[in-house]
């Protein structure tokens, strides 16, 4: 027979057999619905109603059932397998997990890195792509001539991202030698001074940021500096808490402060005890003692000792998780008793002047532990590669011919798929515009009435009334940069893949390209929880939102 | 209406009855251009139809992307393509899950023309596992005319590589302008390349018990060799690369010498070949210079239900004529050594099947290369971009392909 008939036959086959899948199926879940509702009591009018109402819902409840509940439920139980495709499946338990949480071996190093970039890209990338889509909404909501035609060429690239055809555009445009940006920041730079001497501190900047991230994403030892971030963190919240003037949002930043932190604590020694085995013993031996910390940060000991400096301070330093403990503590004052003023304000501005000490000393042992390593690299004899890429960087102050090296240098790669996510922030730009169109001109003219300026009218009219829409594009945005995954297939090359690689990446690879499923599936599982638990958190702030 | 319905039950079991009288082959191509895909189906298919009446051929074809998984699927459930077609370092991945065609192919007079390098590469423990289809030298290529006086093309050590590189780069306002090597990649590393030079310097990838050989002195030769001339060409790693380039790299005039598959080649007609060296790879102290040779290979899983058939067609496919007719349309070079008469009239082509015959050697038997590739990737780009010892490579390198190894089952 013709191989074309035979084909069509097939299809005809199939199609028939999917089709009385459906009626059947359909039929057995309305009678299976009936019979439900028949039990519970109810009449035969609203019995026939059950029955066609779940029959006509079924076809999509059949899909949404085989289609995702299914896989989603199998991905589940293969997470906690050592299942590679072409071999057997083998319960492994909470191995996968701890591999990935943990960091352990190759897979968990890359994985924490691919977390890492998605971490950028939601932190650095979000908010620069809601400043844009914001800036671009402003722009075009003024009533001036060809308004329509720029909406359309701020939305187009929605459209067109992360088409091959684009991205190679992109490439070429961001081609670091004779590409058309750097041509146009080059040639801007010679015709302005001082424009130059701000690009050449722009590219300093960028690539200094990036060459630590760099450093910290592969496990560089930062020694001291680790104490840095928490301890800043306490200095604010500590003058917010001393000099705040309001009681109520004195009390509401203070609990926040203690929910959010204290689920990273318990999230953060949870995943340790995981990964480590036995739960209190591992977790304490990993916290030391607060006084190990104070006494600890004020020097570094063994500077002469390489060994020392690549694991020995890390392994006998207090965990800054201390800190953050602290914090909590002293927040749960604030949010849950009552304090005189008075004792409040010595009392969080001891605790603030003890963080700020804690920041300052950390900061100078941090830059003393850097040269520390110089120094014992130095004197035995062997090449620092500690923070290599940082301390290249930050040696000399970009000469006049240096130009960024976008998508060809792990320094710019990221920044590089932050700006072409930027170029596609058009679908924000269209929310914000919604919003604007919908802010009562009255409140403008009652606020012009009143002597507000064009900014004083943005920040306390503009600002608040669209901030429903702001709070769609940062929850959007962040779910959609946990994501990222396109871009980053299609810019990534040798140099840059494991610089740019994001978790939806590195699940991608595990699974598709290594055929490893168990392993792949625990990191997609990861993944969706924590953008669950992200979203969660973001609607538990979100008392900033004003709806009216 | 009882009777209608079940003559309608008959005629739809008539029809399926007819529909599994027909013997059919289902095969999966990847990587080859629309034109060849064409040929299979107008003339291979037809041809093959002559001998084969009742059988009805089709093509299934699909990305080197996505190419692990979907293999991988059907060998899973035991239901896909009866012919898959596979790369190069293949055999050691999928041998296990593929049909031994020695029964098969022991008595073929016509086996003794192909390439023993090619067989090796569809060889998985000892049995032929599949048919090799088309090869694809990967040679260096050499502009004499762009270069700077710098002894011998090609230079054959690594020694006098880097020397030729270092003459014939420039860099000019931290930007470069001249290229004296260019990997296939377009930058300045490869892992396939990497795995060249362990193999030019005397090394093997693999020891004697089958645990990696990443801490051999020929890794260390290979990887210093690619630390030099990536300096050569880049002073610093915040040096700008070359403009892009449209067209050929080499016909560009800013690339000296590099690594190209032939499709990024100019055609062989192209008066620019008068330009052109070919060479080997240069090699370190202990080993010999030498071309990795690509080879795709048809194979027959071991679902495959009949198995004889899918031979038949893999004879068919691999006669001397078809491997001409098929290297004309995909623009590769036949396996079959009685097939490159015609090839050996081309200048271009047969100082390409020279330099194949004195130099070459199989790219194959690499274990667990979907794990292997990143792994090489990560730690050599650290290595050669300042952020590694030469030694922690090693380190890492073979401490962590060692793992990769166990758990695949190698070890």
């Amino acid at each position: 027979m013709d191989p074309a008939v035979v084909a069509r036959l097939h299809n005809f086959y199939w199609s028939l057999g999917t089709v009385a899948f459906i009626v059947v199926g359909s039929y057995l879940v309305g009678r299976l619905a009936q019979g439900v509702a028949g039990a519970r009591g109810a009449g035969v009018l609203q019995r026939r109603r059950v029955f066609w109402g779940y029959a006509l819902v079924s076809p999509w409840l059949i899909g949404f059932v085989i289609f995702v509940v299914g896989p989603a439920l199998l991905s589940l139980y293969y997470s906690f397998t050592d299942y590679k495709l072409g071999r057997s499946i083998e319960w492994i338990g909470l191995e996968n997990y701890k591999t990935l949480l943990g960091g352990l071996g190759a897979q968990g190093r890359r994985f924490m890195q691919a977390m890492y970039n998605s971490f950028y890209y939601a932190l650095v990338g979000v908010p620069l792509q809601i400043g844009t889509a914001l800036a671009m909404a402003v722009m075009v909501a003024q009533p001036l001539r060809g308004m329509p035609f720029f909406r359309l060429v701020f939305y187009m690239p929605v459209i067109l991202a992360g088409g091959p055809a684009i991205l190679l555009a992109w490439r070429y445009m961001l081609a670091s030698n004779g590409g058309f940006i750097n041509v146009s920041l080059q040639r801007f730079a010679e015709l302005i001074p001082p424009f130059g001497w701000l690009y050449r501190s722009f590219i300093f900047a960028v690539e200094s940021f990036n060459a630590f991230f760099i450093g910290v994403t592969r496990s560089d030892p930062v020694g001291p500096l680790m104490y840095v971030l928490p301890a800043l963190l306490g200095v604010l919240v500590c003058a917010a808490l001393a000099f705040g003037s309001a009681e109520a949002t004195r009390r509401q930043v203070a609990r926040t402060v203690v929910e959010v932190l204290g689920a990273i604590l318990v999230v953060v020694l949870g995943v340790r005890a995981i990964t480590g085995g036995s739960f209190v013993p591992h977790v304490l031996e990993r916290l030391g003692t607060f006084t190990d910390l104070l006494t600890q940060r004020t020097s570094v000991r063994e500077a002469g000792s390489l060994d020392y400096l690549r694991t020995g301070f890390a392994e006998h330093a207090a965990s800054p998780l201390w800190l953050l403990g602290l914090l909590v503590a002293a927040c749960a004052l604030v949010g849950y008793t009552r304090l005189g003023d008075g004792g409040r304000k010595w009392l969080f501005g001891g605790v603030g002047l003890l963080f700020g000490l804690l920041a300052l000393g950390s900061t100078v042992d941090g830059v003393r532990y850097f040269q520390a390593f110089d120094a014992a690299s130095a004197a035995a004899g062997t090449a620092n590669h500690h923070f290599s890429l940082f301390r290249q960087v930050v040696a000399q102050f970009p000469d006049a011919n240096r130009v960024p090296l976008w998508l060809s240098s792990e320094l710019w790669s990221k920044p590089s798929l932050v700006l072409i996510t930027m170029w596609s922030s058009g679908a924000g730009m269209l929310i914000f515009l919604a919003a604007l169109k919908g802010v009562p001109r009255s409140m403008y003219e009652a606020a012009s009435v009143d002597g507000a300026t064009g900014w004083q009218k943005f920040f306390r009219i503009t600002l608040p009334m669209i901030s429903p829409a702001m709070f769609y594009n940062v929850v959007i945005g962040l779910i959609a940069a946990l994501q990222t995954f396109e871009s980053v297939y299609i810019i990534q090359n040798t140099q840059t893949e494991q610089s740019l690689a994001s978790a939806a990446y590195f699940l991608f690879v595990r699974t598709f390209r290594q055929l490893e499923i168990g392993q792949g599936a625990a990191a997609s599982w990861i993944l969706a929880v924590l953008i669950v638990l992200l979203t969660v958190a973001q609607f538990r702030y979100s008392r900033w939102v004003h709806y009216e | 209406m009882k009777k209608k319905f079940l003559m309608l039950i008959a005629l739809a079991g008539l029809l399926l009855g007819t529909v599994n009288a027909q013997r059919s082959l289902e095969i999966y191509i990847t990587g080859l251009t629309d034109d060849t895909l064409n040929w299979f189906r107008g003339t291979a298919f037809p041809e093959f139809q002559k001998t084969h009446p009742d059988v009805t051929l089709d093509i299934l074809t699909g990305g080197w992307g996505d190419f692990d998984a979907a293999v991988a699927g059907w060998i899973t459930t035991g239901d896909g393509p009866d012919i898959v077609y596979l790369g190069s370092e293949y055999a050691a991945t999928f041998g296990s899950l593929l049909a031994d065609l020695d029964p098969y192919l022991a008595d073929w007079s016509e086996l003794g023309e192909f390439l023993p390098a090619a067989l090796d590469v569809a060889k998985f423990d000892g049995h032929m596992v599949g048919l090799p289809l088309l090869m694809s030298p990967r040679p260096m290529f050499f502009r004499p005319d762009l270069a700077a006086d710098a002894g011998a093309i090609p230079p054959l050590t690594f020694a006098d590589s880097v020397a030729f590189v270092a003459a014939n780069s420039g860099v000019e306002n931290n930007a470069m302008t001249k290229m004296g090597f260019m990997d296939i990649g377009g930058g300045l590393f490869d892992a396939q390349e990497f795995i060249a030079y362990i193999w030019s310097a005397g090394g093997e990838l693999y020891n004697a018990d089958g645990s990696s050989a990443f801490d051999s002195a020929a890794t260390a030769e290979a990887l210093k060799f690619m630390y030099d001339r990536r300096r050569a060409v880049l002073p610093t790693e915040l040096t700008a690369g070359l403009p892009p380039i449209s067209g050929y790299p080499i016909a560009s005039g800013l690339v000296v010498s590099g690594i190209f598959p032939m499709w990024n080649m100019p055609p062989t007609s192209d008066p620019l070949w008068e330009n052109i060296v070919i060479g080997p790879y240069p090699a370190g102290e202990n080993g010999q210079p030498l071309i990795q040779v690509f080879t795709d290979w048809l194979s027959v899983p071991a679902y495959a239900k009949d198995k004889e058939l899918a031979v038949d067609f893999l004879k068919f496919i691999g006669s001397r004529d078809n491997a001409i007719a098929l290297s004309n349309v995909a623009g590769f070079t036949p396996v079959r050594t009685d097939a490159w008469e015609a090839l050996r009239a081309n200048p271009v082509w047969n100082s390409m099947l020279d330099a194949a015959v004195d130099y070459g050697r199989a790219f194959s038997d690499i274990r667990a290369s979907a794990e292997l590739r990143p792994l090489i990737v990560e730690q050599v780009s650290m290595y050669l971009s300042d952020q590694q010892s030469l030694e922690d490579t090693q380190n890492a390198l073979k401490e962590e392909y060692d793992s990769i190894l166990e758990d695949n089952g190698y070890l």
